[in-house]
């Protein structure tokens, strides 16, 4: 039995580009949110001149953004790999006073550090094994966020841990003039972006957040990896209470429920999208960058701070409509030529 | 007989008292694309659903190259060659096409970096475009994320993921595809209808699921009707009409397999 085919069109030329307007939009998706902070900097050095476009000025950004990133990163690998980890802030309590109590109670610091990043990927083992037996995530996270800050409390034995000295070289210290945090941050991001985008083991786990059934059908343990999404937002959960304590040399057991909504807002400027599957730590860490300049310029001002949480509010929301502009832009171009774009060669 | 890539023998699917399947023989060989049409209901996707290892059958057997299989997991299936395509195309719009293609085989970099589990993107998108054109179809760069892709590119690249695996194997293994072209215009049918056909030639065994007649009649070689989970018309599409499969996808016509059932 034959069957007709259409002669190929010619156009194979083209075939690795798209038609410059879909590039266009495409970099605003991508890219829109690196011009935004620019075009911030670029106003805010005018109009906060002289004091905001110093050396010194950025460096204070950048540390001041650096803590909204760590728990940014936390939420970002979560909704990526399919789930929104509330118990964040909890985890990061419960890994303070953990390490509070073990260098109060004579465990050198590195070892109690190492212990409590240990324990920020156990309890997110835990959310993720209890997620994947078919409940909601966000309600498992709020319980485990509940039992963890009430867990760092019975820790503390209710009141702060304080004089952990030991840690400033983690908070206050500078090393090459840059503060700790900006360090660590820095280090994260750049491993977490490696992982996501270059290794076996990352790509997979964001096709998980995409399309967890397609994953599976390729014959690959799709939970594995909704479980390792978890265990990386403890970590970075954990990473962010040992920061926060190294900052004040004193461990909190109140847990900051606060922390979520920065690092949410940093999350969604960076436009990860809530359904999983997609998004860029190098944006999330420019959307907690964002947050950290405004309030650093309009604070440089003299405008009271609650200013800049409403300019963050009209940001966020100012980028949803961008970007729910550009996706549709693109989709209907892309029907547009779709028929040009699809070729069958001969048999 | 051995030539037949994949064969059924007396398959039930019983669901409490509903008798999804009952008793159904079928076989397919290499390079033969076999058609299965029915009404909604009849049984089809439950079939395709026991071939893929999704299902298990109450009874029968599962035959594939001859070798007597059991099935546990749609993994076990993909194990013995099958591959399918879902209707729903299971691909990740968020990761490009040869992400796509490329998932679950990846390939890694060599030396400490493959060690360390990092992926050769290169090489990878180099393999996928090598695959694409060895199956003569052309979709967007390989770089272009799905989500980008009109319906039929996706029904393409979809395609092309069970048929590189398929491919894979050592021996030309077995697709099964799950209504390829209902989300499909007509241009793009035509392209999909190709490109099985051009399968069917380099050897792969396909099992088409369809509503479409026209399109059946076009591309199968056999067509095997369903009604009411028992097989009623297996036929050469040459020795058929419309009309005549029409009738025995209504239950109209009286199957062909009547005296058998009988005795």
């Amino acid at each position: 039995m034959t069957v007709t085919i259409a002669t190929p069109r010619t156009a194979s030329a083209e075939k690795d580009k798209d038609p410059a307007l879909i590039r266009w939009l495409i970099f605003v998706r991508d890219r829109g949110i690196f011009v935004l902070w620019a075009v911030l900097l670029i106003a805010f050095s005018i109009w906060a001149s002289p004091y905001f476009a110093s050396i010194d000025n950025g460096i204070l950004i950048a540390n001041a953004a650096a803590l909204t990133a760590i728990f940014a990163a936390g939420i970002a690998v979560g909704i990526i790999c399919g789930a929104l980890d509330l118990s964040i802030p909890g985890t990061a309590a419960l890994a303070s006073c953990v390490c509070g109590w073990l260098i109060t109670h004579g465990t050198p610091t590195g070892l109690a550090i190492l212990a409590a990043l240990a324990l920020g990927g156990v309890v997110g083992m835990i959310n993720g094994l209890i997620a994947l037996r078919g409940f909601n995530p966000i309600i498992v996270t709020i319980g485990t966020l509940s039992v963890m800050s009430g867990a760092a409390a019975g820790i503390a034995g209710g009141y702060t841990i304080s004089g952990l000295d030991s840690l400033v070289f983690m908070g206050t210290d500078r090393f090459a003039g840059l503060p700790a945090p900006v360090w660590i941050t820095a280090a994260l991001f750049a491993v977490l972006t490696v992982f996501l985008t270059r290794t076996r083991d990352g790509i997979r786990m964001m096709a998980v957040g995409g399309n967890a059934e397609a994953v599976r059908r390729s014959g690959i343990h799709a939970d594995r990896y909704k479980v390792l999404g978890f265990v990386i937002s403890g970590f970075c959960a954990a990473l962010g209470g040992i920061v926060t304590t190294a900052l004040v040399t004193e461990a909190n057991p109140a847990a900051n429920v606060s922390i979520i909504f920065n690092a949410l807002t940093a999350v969604a400027l960076a436009g990860v999208s809530l359904a999983g599957g997609r998004g860029s730590l190098p944006r999330v860490l420019v959307g907690a960058l964002i947050l950290g300049t405004i309030s650093n310029a309009l604070t440089i001002k003299g405008v009271s701070p609650y200013w800049a949480t409403a300019t963050t509010g009209l940001l966020l929301l100012g980028s949803l409509a961008v970007e729910k502009w550009v996706s549709t832009s693109v989709s209907r171009r892309l029907v547009q030529n779709a028929s040009a774009s699809v070729h069958t060669g001969t048999r | 007989m051995t030539d037949n890539a994949l064969e059924l023998h007396g398959v039930d699917m019983h669901y409490g008292y509903v008798r999804a399947l009952d008793g159904i023989d079928i076989a397919v060989r290499q390079g033969e694309v076999l058609g299965l049409l029915g009404d909604n209901g009849a049984g089809k996707s439950t079939l395709l659903k026991v071939m893929s290892g999704a299902h298990q059958p109450t009874n029968g057997e599962i035959r594939v190259h001859g070798a007597e299989k059991t099935f546990g997991s749609p993994a076990d299936a993909t194990h013995a060659g099958i591959q399918m395509v879902y209707q729903d195309l299971a691909l990740v719009d968020a990761q490009d096409i040869a992400t796509n293609l490329s998932l679950g085989r990846e390939i890694l970099r060599k030396g400490l970096l493959g060690w360390l589990g990092f992926v050769d993107h290169k090489a990878q998108r180099r393999r996928s475009t090598e695959e694409m054109e060895k199956l003569g179809v052309r979709t967007a760069a390989m770089t272009r994320p799905v989500e980008m892709l009109s319906g039929g590119q996706r029904q393409v690249v979809a395609l092309a993921r069970g048929a590189t695996r398929v491919f894979n194997d050592e021996r030309n293994g077995i697709l099964l595809l799950d209504e390829p072209t209902a989300a499909l215009g007509y241009e793009q049918t035509q392209q999909v209808q190709a490109l099985v056909r051009r399968l069917a030639d380099q050897g792969v065994a396909c099992v088409l699921v369809t509503h479409n007649l026209p399109l059946a009649m076009a591309v199968c070689d056999r067509i095997t009707v369903l009604n009411r989970g028992r097989k009623v018309a297996d036929i050469p599409a040459a020795e058929t009409e419309n009309d005549h499969l029409v009738g025995w996808i209504t239950g109209a016509r009286p199957s062909m397999f009547a005296s058998e059932e009988a005795a």
